[in-house]
């Protein structure tokens, strides 16, 4: 199998980037989409050339870590699945793909494919701490739990903070990340005495991080690939509300 | 504390509130007032003419009511103003391959929300100029009628008559096709904004922001197509 890719180069976070343009060849298609890039490097190392910059971990679909758009769609074409579980099946022998960083103003490219994520480092930060008391571990369900609840904050949990959500909107928004974060801890018990101060918080970081605004639709819920509901920043906009008027 | 308040409201999620509310507010008063424009089908020049003269009988309810209006459509065009220049800010470049618009929600309605706001705004200005200050054709304030005995602005012959103009009417209705696209997608908002969107509703909420942009449209649009066919006649 082979593809024709057109990867976004660039040098440092301050150096004009552009397209170059790489056959790969001998692919098969159960290779996945960064085990293609692999091969592209190899040859690329072994020709003394620079190989692409790409993040990746666990390449299992729950680090977050693969953040790159193909064909202008953050983690590729796949419902549900990172970069990393993107298998090359997906595509047709000799198809043209391109490839890019998130673009995003919060999100600025270091390096060619790699952006630099840390505007949601500072949001996690803002939200600050749940109250746990100190010493022995607590008994496993010494809080009931109901599993109704359980299963929410769970969903809300999923977020793997990847930053596709940012990557896919068309006004850079945060919204969902944080609303992912700001719901799993407010729906728990051991969340709840921080909750007003942690949307307020975390949303005002959010706005000082540069990212823009939900304008209402949902690209972040369709490219999400832990398919994290926009449901979500509905909560985070009533739990917001609710925040300011305790502060009335 | 209140300048937490302070900066509570301007932020993002802040002023998406101050967009929705507002936009709810015009939302019901384009609503009265296209029931009460569509007295025009009446059968009788009377019926809109006492409804018209009704609510000029009270000029301080009046005028409270239309800077009330000033500031909520002031308190929307800087909410969603503001808003947008962060976005755009916020996204300085874009995929050099655009994905599928299928896969990333992109409709039409919801890309052009400031340029249909844009355009409504310039022609709530000329539709006041029009037949509120009356400037653009000065016959209007010399339309006079009696109803039992009162002598009153006959509003009935001078809707007629502005809207025999097809320029005025075909303006009229492309801004009321524009209301329709900015509440398709400003309706449904609402509910997110609120907090009230939920997976098992979005359908229902869709179809009834669908409904209620319909609805208006169609309202509105009855009453320059009725002049120009003739189903409202002096």
């Amino acid at each position: 199998m082979k593809l024709n890719l057109r990867i976004w180069r660039q040098k440092s976070k301050d150096s004009e980037g552009q397209f170059e343009t790489y056959e790969a060849d001998g692919l098969t298609p159960d290779m996945s989409f960064l085990e293609m890039l692999d091969v592209v490097n190899d040859r690329l190392t072994k020709e003394g050339k620079e190989p692409v910059a790409f993040e990746h971990d666990c390449r299992e679909g729950i680090c977050g870590s693969c953040a790159m758009a193909i064909n202008g769609e953050p983690h590729g074409p796949n419902q549900g699945a990172t970069t990393c579980q993107v298998y090359l099946r997906s595509f047709q022998d000799g198809e043209t793909l391109t490839v890019e960083p998130w673009r995003a103003r919060a999100f600025p490219v270091i390096k060619d494919l790699v952006a630099d994520r840390s505007g949601f480092d500072s949001i996690i930060q803002a939200g600050g701490f749940v109250s746990v008391n100190t010493g022995q571990a607590p008994d496993a369900n010494a809080i009931p739990i109901g599993k109704e609840v359980a299963e929410q904050a769970f969903d809300a949990a999923h977020c793997i903070g990847c930053g596709a959500c940012v990557a896919a909107c068309r006004n850079g928004s945060a919204m969902l990340f944080v609303a992912a974060k700001v719901s799993h801890l407010g729906l728990l018990p051991q969340g709840q005495p921080e909750r007003a101060e942690r949307v307020r918080k975390m949303v005002a970081a959010m706005d000082a991080a540069g990212f823009g605004n939900c304008s209402n639709q949902y690209a972040c819920e369709a490219v999400c690939p832990k398919e994290i509901s926009a449901d979500w920043i509905g909560r985070m906009n009533r739990d917001y509300a609710v925040s300011a008027a305790k502060k009335v | 504390m209140s300048t937490q308040i302070t900066s509570m409201i301007q932020s993002s999620i802040g002023r998406k509130w101050i967009v929705a509310i507002t936009g709810i507010l015009m939302i019901g008063f384009i609503f009265v007032h296209m029931t009460g424009n569509l007295q025009m089908f009446a059968g009788t020049p009377d019926k809109i003419n006492l409804y018209a003269h009704l609510l000029h009988s009270y000029p301080l309810v009046l005028w409270g009511f239309r800077l009330g209006l000033i500031a909520v459509t002031g308190l929307h065009i800087w909410g969603t103003l503001s808003l947008a220049r962060e976005n755009r800010r916020a996204k300085p470049v874009d995929y050099a391959v655009a994905g599928r618009k299928s896969r990333l929600k992109v409709t039409w309605t919801s890309v052009t929300m400031v340029i249909s706001g844009t355009v409504i705004l310039g022609f709530v200005v000329f539709h006041l100029l029009h037949f509120t200050a009356q400037v653009v054709d000065k016959s209007y304030a010399s339309m006079e009628t009696a109803v039992g005995g009162v002598a009153m602005h006959d509003v009935y012959r001078m809707v007629i008559k502005g809207f025999s103009n097809p320029w005025i009417s075909g303006f009229y209705l492309i801004a009321m096709a524009l209301l329709f696209s900015h509440l398709k997608h400003g309706a449904a908002s609402v509910f997110q904004t609120f907090g009230l969107r939920d997976r098992q509703l979005v359908q229902v909420i869709q179809a009834g922001a669908w409904i209620l942009a319909l609805a208006l449209f169609v309202g509105f649009s009855s009453i320059p197509v009725g002049v120009m066919l003739g189903w409202i006649r002096p």
